[in-house]
Order: C-alpha cells, then structure tokens, then sequence
C-alpha cells in the first residue's frame, strides 16, 4: 500500500514545489493550507508522515506538534519539521521523539531521503 | 556566628534606639568628676587623624556661652591642647590673663581665670585631652593632676569605645540599609537548608515574606522552577564542597507566590566560619524583565532572518525545479505560463523590498539623512499616488475613495519621504482588504493637516494596535513582510514633528491609520489673518 504523507505548509509557492518534487514517488500526497486543516485532515484520515511548515499563520508549526502527539494514532508518526530557518532555533522539538528538521531550501534528493529515513527509523 | 548575626542585627536595632550615645558618656563622665574636681567649663577635645582640634563637647556647671562650639574642628596652634598632646604630660594655667596660649584669651573673655589640661591616651596613642577651666585664678594644684591621673585611662577608654561604638554603629545602620533598600535580595544559605539572613527586596520579587524564608526550611529548592532544580544544586554543591570558588551569573527561574515565573541571576560566595564552609552567601537579581527583551530581540531576529531566507531558499527551489524539467522534460513547467519565472519575479521583489527597508530603516533611524524640506501639496500627493494604486485595488475589487478639500495648505515636508509614507499606508490598506473600500481623507486643524486612510480590511485588536510601529513587529510571524514599514513610516512622521496612530473597532472592523503634519509657521500666520479677515467682513 502507499505511504500516505500528509504536508501542512501555508505557501502556496512552497505546496507546488513539494508536489513537483513528491510527483510519480510512491507516496499519496495531501495537502492542508493552515494549521486548523490539517489537524482536520490528520483526524480523518491516518497518515504515515506528516512534513509541518513552522512559522504558519493561526497556529505555529511546534503547537500542531503537540496536538498531533497528543492524539493516540500519531503519538510514534513520524513527523518533519520544515523552515527556513536553521535547525538551532528548533533545538527543543529534538527531545519529542520521531521528528527530524528539513531546512529549507532543500532539493528533491534531500527530501525523499529524509522521508526514507524517517520511514527506516520507525519501522 | 552565623546564628548569633541574627541575634547581633537585632541587637543593634535595640541599640541604635536605646540611650547609648556619644553624649550620655560625657554627661556620665562630668556628672562623675563634679564630685571631686570643681570646674566651670569642661571639655574634651578629640584629636582628628590630620592632628587638627576636634572639639566634640562642651559641659560646664554654669557656663552658657563659649567660643567653641561642638563638632567644630579648631587649629592646634597656639592652643593648650596642643602643647598638651605634644609633651604628652598635664599642664596647669594659673592665670589665663598671661595669655600663655591663645585660647587663653578667648576663655579669659569668657570668664575662665585657671585651666588645665590633661592628655588621654589609649593603647600608646594620644587620642585627645580633657580641660578643665575654672573662673577662679589659680585653682588648679599637682593634686588636680595626681587626682585625675588615676581615673584618666578608664576615661580615655571609655571614650574611645564609644567612638568606636559609633563608628560600627554608623557602619551597622549603613549596612543594615544597604540590606533593606537593596532592590536585590541578599541572602545567606546554610547547608541545613535555612536563610539565616534574607533582605526584604525577597517579597517584591518572589512574594514570600522573609518571615517566610526564615520559618521554612528547604523553601529555597522549593521555589525552584523544577526544569532548573537540578542544575542549580549541583552548581551550589560545587560551592558547598569547595570546588569553586564562587558562581557568577547563574541564572534560573523561581515560582512566584502568584504561580508566574520571576528569573533571577544568581550570585554566590562560600559562606564560612572558622575557615569551615557552612553554606552560600550571595545576592539574586530579579532579570525577569531582561530575559523578556531577549526573547523578544531573539524573536525579532528570528523574523527577520526568516524574512530574508524564505524568499532567497524559495529562489533557489524554483531553479532546482527549472533545472528538474529540463533533465525530465516537463513540458508544462518550461513553456509559456510556467509558475517558474512568476515565483522568482515574487521572491526576488520580496527579498529587494525586504532589504530596501533594512536600509531604510538604519538610515533614518542613524539620521544621516537630513530633510529636503520644500513647500508640497498634499492633495496633489495623495491624489497623484491614489492614481498609481487604482490598479492594484481595482485588481483585488476595493475601491479607493478620495476626500480631499480643494484648498489644503501646502506645507513643509520632504516631498520623497511624505510619498512613501502615503504610499506605503495605500499599499496596506490594500494588502490587508479583501473586499469593500479604502478612504483617503485629509483634513484641515488649526495647526496641521491630518491626513487619514480607512480602510474596511482585517481590523487590529487593542495589542495590536499598540504595537504596529514597532519595527519587526508583525502580527503573524509567517506573513510576508519585513515588518519594517510601518515603523518607517512613524519614523518620517516624527521627523516631520507630526503625529501617527492607528484606530480600529477590533479585528474584522477595519482600521483608519491617521497621521498630522504640522502646517508651517507662517501660513498658520496668514491662516489666522484670514480668519480675522473675515470676522471683520462679516
């Protein structure tokens, strides 16, 4: 079956690029535009990854981290933080487990391999 | 000694309030020595560490009015005392009217017929001497001498202790204040997890009394904010135990009385006795209000490098993307209407207009920049700019609505800056509505024009606008802009003496951003003569 990865990112520039480098891999790829959506969308559907954007109108990447760990079904998802900031500034997310930092820029070799090694380390 | 500090604090206060003074001794001292040498005047002078006189009191029987005055420093020259000092024995003055000294003269002017003075000394050291003044001639015998030299030493210690007293004293009250009006709390720890001494400041910044403090012990770990309990012990134990000397800025957060958290900067010393370290003596400092300008200058710089990478990483995707479709041939990115060229075009203006007001900013904030002030309209600005932005609202379905009165007064301003001004709030109004209207009004004060835009957009809540000049301040870390312009703009208005704010009923109710330029002097006069002018018409 196909790796179902859902990407919270509020740029509409940002979401082409994401499909533009996740089009013909073996990955469904939803789509959710802020913060409220995509915790909507997490409820109604199990994913096996979510990518997040950090700094998101409404509510901050690191606040949808906590309600999504808070849910039972995606307590041990893996998750992606993406920003374009650098990872220092992010250091506290490290200790909750399951999550790795994606700094933007980043190309298609770099994020299909971070999505096979958050994939590697959870199984 | 460490609990006895307590006891001695206490003590001195019942000192500092009871009747142990510098006076009582000599009143003491005179009252005794009236019984067995007969006087008029007596005094006792102190001799001060440049060996000039210190006349510290005057007593006498029945003598109103003397030269000398106390607390009074006096020469040495040519003085009883100072020959007294000198030769380190008593000398008698059997007639003052010789004028031997000159003092002489003064007490002889004053009655006093014999003296004689007798000196004090403690520990090996002259410290001052005694004189008694008779208004009798030759009064004073070698038996007055032989007499007082056997009471002469407990008397020059007395004296000097209470000088010493006082001294400890005046230092004890100093420390005692330096204690209670230090805005820093001062604190000693013992091992046993007691505050023997904690200053009073404890309350205003943790709110526990110091009673509290020292009724409970252990509070102080208690207080720790549990994230930095650890930590903190342990860098203590270092102290306790000897491996460092001192702890310099260790800073941690307490819980307050009311539930919120209070950081202080902590200082600490061993605290020793006998050469024993028994506990930490050291002062905390609330920085509670320091770490929150951190966090916001962290948050600014966060936001501003945020500013600047989003744009150049999502330049550098977009070419990584071109680059993609020209190894595999998709079509739809590389032909006519490919969002490539479009996402550059956009991150390229939003990296320039970024830097732009960086710049902006630092220039006007430096002042290197001096005004160009000229006569300008501002009716043919704004209606000139509201022109240029037709376009852009017309695109987005707002309408731009003039009110402008025909005859505004030109006024004094640097035509550029007013055009970015104008310009920039335009171009807000814009990106903050979605549908409805924004309204560029000018209105004629006595003493300026106010110049008005409404808009029917998003609307700010009270904080918001608060803090909207504020540069970096953007209410939504992730939105696009700097975070700048507005602040810009408060900048030019402030240049120009003229005023800016914001009002809005609250989010999702619009807002009206107004600023005033003050109309130059001498068209205020002409306004004025034409007001009166037409008073007089009238």
């Amino acid at each position: 079956m196909m790796k179902e990865l859902l990407i919270i990112e509020d740029d509409l520039e940002m979401q082409g690029f994401y499909k533009d480098m996740l089009r013909g891999e073996p990955f469904t790829v939803t789509v959710a535009s802020n913060a409220e959506e995509g915790i909507k969308k997490a409820k109604e559907k199990q994913f096996n990854l979510v990518i997040l954007d950090i700094l998101m109108e409404g509510m901050t990447g690191d606040r949808i981290f906590a309600l999504l760990r808070k849910d039972a079904r995606y307590k041990a998802v893996p998750i992606i933080m993406a920003s374009a900031l650098d990872e220092k500034s992010y250091r506290c997310f490290q200790a909750l487990g399951n999550v790795s930092f994606l700094e933007k820029p980043f190309n298609k070799e770099r994020l299909l391999g971070e999505i096979a090694k958050r994939f590697e380390t959870t199984k | 000694m460490l609990i006895n500090k307590k006891e001695i604090i206490l003590k001195i206060n019942s000192i500092i309030f009871s009747s142990l003074d510098i006076r009582d001794v000599y009143e003491t001292m005179s009252r005794e020595l009236l019984k067995v040498i007969d006087f008029d005047r007596l005094t006792v002078t102190l001799i001060t560490e440049n060996n000039n006189l210190y006349e510290t009191f005057v007593l006498s029987k029945d003598y109103e009015h003397t030269a000398l005055q106390e607390g009074v420093l006096y020469p040495m020259e040519g003085s009883l005392m100072k020959r007294v000092v000198q030769f380190r024995e008593p000398v008698i003055v059997e007639d003052t009217s010789l004028g031997r000294f000159q003092t002489d003269k003064v007490l002889y002017a004053e009655g006093i017929r014999s003296r004689f003075g007798y000196p004090l000394s403690y520990k090996g050291r002259v410290t001052g001497s005694v004189n008694f003044g008779s208004k009798r001639k030759d009064y004073y015998t070698k038996k007055h001498i032989s007499f007082f030299s056997m009471i002469a030493p407990q008397l020059a210690m007395a004296i000097e202790n209470t000088r010493l007293f006082n001294k400890t004293r005046e230092a004890e009250k100093k420390y005692r204040s330096i204690i209670e009006n230090s805005p820093d709390i001062i604190f000693e720890y013992t091992k046993d997890g007691t505050f023997p001494l904690i200053s009073p400041s404890v309350e205003r910044i943790t709110g526990y009394s110091v009673e509290y403090f020292y009724n409970h012990k252990n509070c102080g770990t208690s207080l720790c904010h549990p994230d930095d309990r650890e930590r903190v012990q342990n860098e203590v134990l270092c102290v306790l135990d000897g491996h460092v000397d001192s702890l310099m800025d260790l800073e941690c957060r307490v819980i307050h009385k009311q539930g919120h958290i209070k950081w202080l900067s902590i200082e600490v010393l061993p605290l020793k006795e006998e050469g024993k370290i028994i506990g930490i003596e050291g002062f905390c400092r609330d920085i509670t209000e320091r770490k929150r300008l951190d966090e916001l200058k962290n948050n600014l710089i966060r936001d501003v490098t945020h500013e600047l990478k989003t744009p150049t990483a999502k330049i550098e995707m977009a070419i990584d993307m071109f680059e993609r479709a020209l190894s595999s041939g998709n079509k739809s990115l590389l032909e006519k209407g490919s969002q490539i060229p479009e996402i550059l075009r956009n991150n390229l203006y939003r990296l320039k207009n970024a830097t732009k007001n960086i710049l902006d900013i630092s220039r006007l904030e430096s002042g290197i920049e001096p005004l160009k002030l000229t006569d300008i309209s501002i009716h043919d600005i704004i209606k000139h700019i509201a022109g240029e932005k037709k376009e852009s609202a017309g695109k987005k379905k707002i309408a731009l609505i003039e009110q402008l009165p025909p005859d505004v007064p030109p006024i004094k301003a640097d035509s550029d800056k007013i055009k970015h001004l104008v310009n920039h709030l335009i171009d807000n109004a814009i990106k903050f509505t979605d549908e409805g209207k924004i309204t560029l009004a000018v209105k004629i004060l006595p003493q300026a024009v106010e110049i008005t835009v409404e808009d029917t957009g998003r609307g700010l809540d009270k904080d918001a606008q608060e803090c909207v000049f504020e540069k970096f301040y953007k209410e939504n870390p992730s939105a696009e802009g700097s975070g700048i312009g507005l602040a810009i703009c408060k900048h030019i208005v402030q240049m120009h003496k003229g005023k800016i704010w914001v009002e809005s009923e609250g989010r999702g109710k619009g807002s009206r951003f107004k600023f005033t330029l003050p109309i130059a002097e001498e068209r205020k006069e002409q306004g004025t003569n034409q007001v009166i002018r037409l008073k007089a018409e009238g």
